[in-house]
């Protein structure tokens, strides 16, 4: 019984700290009515040197279309294996596209900015689009894109 | 007097012969396995074909038929010109923020294309949300597939 109960109290001790750092994200990304085919859009995060940290989601399926997202493109030279398990259909004008991951607690507070790079067919690309610093206070302001999208929001 | 321990004897003998069963069951499956592989990469002219044979037995059989309908005569309409395209699959071709004719016949395999999964390039899509974990890039938690909707 005592080790049965000294096991418990080691697993619950391993698994709090890692359901502490990590929670939900909501990101919501409002697209305008721009008069186009769905768009094509990368989140990504750089630190705060600038460099590439990661992929959030990629809206789009087809790889032979990402050299349209230009600061993605090369930040990752494309490698699709940074966006298995996160990508999605593309955006319609118009629509919304509402993504909750569960994001590490070290993105928030820590110099991160989150970057939408967005590409519609036949019209022009758009890197950066959406470029926004994730910090806890930031949280549910919408922040207003460039050309393709209305409005995002990250929610804690 | 002391009797000779008999269970003993029989056990061993049942474990022994365990053993070789079991032996005998994976050298079978080894050479199962192994003998198609080794047929496929033998050089022409190896002698071990046997297997290779099998395998490409009836290919000549069963020629390649393509299925396309891209050569309908689908047209698209943009900026009121018809432009012929002959794919009819209403993907998206991004260039560089100018429209484009699209007379050439078959333009989803050209030169520009060349990663295009449609032409059997060597480039691969992205795994969809849900069928493999976020990637461990230190940006996602503890794996937890991400939830989509789009309104």
């Amino acid at each position: 019984m005592k080790s049965l109960l000294a096991t418990l109290a080691l697993t619950t001790a391993l698994t709090l700290p890692g359901l502490a750092m990590a929670r939900p994200v909501t990101l919501t990304t409002t697209m305008n009515n721009y008069g186009g085919d769905g768009a094509y859009l990368a989140l990504y995060v750089t630190d705060a040197a600038g460099a590439y940290a990661g992929s959030l989601w990629m809206a789009g399926g087809k790889s032979k279309y990402y050299e349209h997202l230009s600061d993605w493109y090369r930040a990752t030279a494309g490698d699709t294996a940074q966006i298995n398990g996160i990508t999605g259909a593309s955006v319609g004008a118009g629509r919304t596209l509402e993504i909750t991951l569960d994001l590490a607690d070290t993105l928030f507070d820590a110099g991160y900015t989150l970057h939408i790079d967005a590409a519609v067919e036949d019209m022009r690309d758009s890197p950066n689009e959406v470029t926004v610093p994730l910090t806890t206070d930031g949280a549910g302001t919408p922040v207003t894109g460039r050309r393709y999208v209305a409005d995002f929001t990250y929610d804690m | 007097m002391v009797r000779p321990d008999w269970t003993h004897h029989t056990n061993g003998d049942t474990t022994m012969k365990k053993t070789l069963i079991l032996l005998a069951a994976t050298t079978a499956l080894s050479a199962a396995i192994a003998a198609p592989t080794w047929s496929a990469v033998r050089t022409s002219d190896s002698p071990v074909q046997l297997f290779a044979a099998i395998l490409e037995f009836g290919q000549d059989a069963m020629p390649l038929i393509l299925a396309s309908g891209d050569d309908d005569d689908d047209r698209e309409y943009r900026n009121g010109s018809r432009s012929e395209d002959d794919d009819d699959d209403r993907e998206r071709k991004y260039r560089s923020g100018s429209r484009r004719d699209d007379d050439d016949d078959d333009d989803e395999c050209d030169g520009d294309d060349q990663d295009d999964d449609d032409c059997g390039g060597s480039a691969r899509n992205a795994a969809p949300a849900g069928t493999t974990p976020p990637p461990q890039n230190g940006l996602f938690g503890n794996g937890t597939p991400p939830v989509v909707q789009m309104n």
